[in-house]
């Protein structure tokens, strides 16, 4: 990817990122925002950019890194345009863990936590029964088992919000809508270190995934160890749905939609284009949020209604230009 | 634990509104003019009729406002099942729980051997209905989310239990306590009040729930008053701009907000404007609606006598 387009995406990354702080309900000036982020002059604009805004835009910019990153590794790994967390049952079952530690009132900072043990046994259940119907190297087949574990993670949501109480439910489903509305400076933190760990990993792995995204038999011939490599991938892409999942619920779509525009924008390897995906789902999911804010003031949209919105007929035109 | 529906099928319900009230109205009228045989019969909010007879002994209710007013009307004792939410009157947690009131199991139900059930009127219990009726069950449906509708369930449950006299003197209380506080705070300044009902998604009591009568009668003047749905998903910052001089809350709710960075932005709660209230109110208007309006004015109001 040349070095021009590097510096467009990280341009339209800090332009989301100012918007994010300017655009809200109150009108604050660029002056007030700036000083609100110095923490000077007036309270109220301080209050309102360092507690209301500025988590929230850092949490959609980390929530769209992490979608983005994962999806370019996943696609790349089991050489399947249509892969993403959300189609390969990884946020589901990251979704499982999190509402199970929730019902059960487990201290905050478990959530992430038991999302990733549920995105874990959701990555095992599909590869098992992928491998049960005799096609673990088959993408489509892991696809299709993807689909299958995501089915069965809704269920199990759906039993555990069998006998809870009304607002409890409409606040379960607002949370499967995905939202950034709730950011909070803890939750901030704790997800950057998740995405951080989790793109790293998957930035190490790149190589191996240009080989993966080869073919089983050809990258085994390159002498990469295909089921460690893939484990590995996986791994790391269930640490980032978890946490994606459990700071922001359910949002679809990024991870689908951001490794094809990168690759449309030239990106080649997966070194670039895992990085290119991690800036570029950051900026999308910052410019989402905003829409998300003042489409329908005074309400909220969900922000993963805003995203699906937006990517599914970008991805209806991207598909017949892959096809 | 407020009852909550989505908009739509609260538009719908709006929708039928005023069908039903035509078909009460004709019920009246035709009462009226058999005053010697009394209404036989009377349309529930589904549009369906029933037929007044032998007052029911077994009764299933399923939302716990109308089993609040078959207690308040003396009928409790006939009470066989209720929903996992009911807690008022006290005695009524010793009647079997029969789910959480919304798309019940019908089979479950007819297991009581009742001769009235009593549903919520949305549209997830239309098939119930359908079904209980076709069973044979006598089956009433109503919508109560305002204090209109308490009073004029009221007076059906009276009609149908067979003690319209007990049924006129609960909704007589009820109203002349809720007059009593509309005359005594109508001369005071009313604050600007937040009463949010969830905290993520943050909902706000909106125009269209009983609980923003509550609030205007108790002297009080909801920042969300002016969007029509009962329950208003809000944002944050429109909170903020509202700016609210007082905040209502649950004991639980108030130690959260009271730890939560985002609540001390609000003016309300850094200056401990927060009155606590007792979250059970918010079920539905209910004949203890009249008592909610006093205490809530009491706590608006600190220093007026009432």
């Amino acid at each position: 990817m040349r070095s021009s387009r590097w510096v467009l995406l990280a341009l339209a990354l800090v332009v989301a990122l100012v918007a994010g702080v300017l655009v809200g309900t109150m009108h604050l000036s660029l002056a007030d925002v700036a000083n609100g982020v110095m923490g000077v002059g007036d309270s109220m604009p301080i209050a309102v950019v360092r507690t209301l805004r500025l988590p929230r835009v850092l949490l959609a910019a980390l929530v769209g890194a992490g979608l983005g990153a994962s999806g370019a590794a996943l696609q790349g790994a089991t050489r399947n345009k249509l892969a993403e967390p959300y189609l390969l049952g990884v946020s589901g079952g990251a979704a499982v863990g999190a509402v199970l530690a929730t019902a059960l009132h487990a201290p905050l900072v478990l959530v992430p936590v038991a999302g990733f043990g549920g995105a874990l046994v959701a990555v095992a259940l599909t590869l098992l029964v992928a491998r049960a119907s005799g096609g673990r190297g088959d993408a489509r087949v892991v696809l299709m088992a993807g689909v299958i574990v995501g089915a069965f993670a809704n269920s199990v949501i759906m039993v555990a919000l069998a006998n809870a109480d009304a607002s409890a439910v409409r606040g379960a489903l607002w949370w499967m809508m995905g939202s950034a509305a709730d950011a909070t400076w803890p939750q901030v933190r704790a997800l950057a270190l998740f995405v951080g760990v989790g793109v790293l990993a998957l930035l190490a792995m790149a190589r191996a995934i240009d080989v993966l995204a080869l073919g089983d038999e050809t990258a085994a011939g390159l002498g990469v160890d295909v089921v460690r490599a893939s484990i590995g991938v996986y791994i790391a892409g269930a640490l980032l749905a978890a946490g994606t999942v459990s700071a922001a619920g359910l949002v679809g779509f990024v991870g689908l939609l951001v490794p094809h525009l990168v690759r449309l924008g030239g990106a080649r390897t997966h070194r670039t284009i895992i990085g290119a995906a991690t800036l570029a789902g950051a900026a999308l999911v910052v410019y989402a949020d905003i829409i998300a804010r003042v489409a329908l003031p005074p309400a909220e949209l969900p922000l993963g209604a805003v995203t699906a919105l937006i990517g599914v007929p970008f991805f209806l035109v991207l598909l017949r230009r892959l096809t | 634990m407020p009852v909550l529906r989505s908009p739509i099928s609260l538009r719908l319900l709006r929708a039928l509104r005023g069908t039903v009230l035509l078909a009460v109205l004709g019920a009246v009228a035709g009462c009226d003019r058999r005053a010697t045989e009394r209404a036989s019969a009377i349309t529930d909010d589904f549009g369906d009729t029933l037929r007044i007879g032998a007052a029911p002994q077994r009764i299933v209710s399923l939302n716990p406002t109308t089993t609040e007013l078959l207690f308040a009307i003396g009928a409790g004792p006939r009470v066989v099942g209720r929903t996992t939410y009911d807690i008022f009157p006290a005695e009524v947690r010793a009647v079997p729980d029969m789910g959480p009131g919304l798309r019940p199991n019908v089979e479950a139900v007819l297991a009581a051997h009742p001769d009235l059930v009593l549903l919520y009127a949305s549209a997830d219990n239309r098939d119930a209905a359908r079904r209980l009726r076709a069973s044979g069950v006598a089956t009433a449906a109503y919508r109560i989310d305002r204090i209109a509708d308490m009073v004029r369930v009221t007076l059906i449950l009276g009609r149908l239990a067979g003690d319209t006299t007990a049924a006129h003197r609960t909704v007589d209380s009820v109203s002349a306590t809720l007059d009593r506080v509309r005359r005594a705070t109508a001369a005071l300044p009313h604050p600007s009040v937040f009463w949010p009902l969830w905290e993520s998604p943050l909902l706000s009591v909106g125009g269209g729930s009983f609980l923003n009568e509550l609030l205007e009668i108790a002297g009080g003047r909801n920042v969300f008053g002016d969007l029509p749905q009962p329950s208003p998903a809000v944002a944050f910052e429109e909170l903020l701009r509202r700016d609210p001089d007082i905040i209502l809350a649950s004991a639980a709710s108030n130690q959260r907000f009271a730890a939560s960075d985002r609540f001390q932005t609000l003016r309300a709660i850094r200056d401990h404007h927060v009155v606590v209230v007792d979250s059970t109110i918010a079920t539905g208007p209910s004949a203890r609606v009249g008592a909610s309006a006093l205490s809530l004015a009491r706590a608006l109001h600190p220093g007026v006598m009432f």
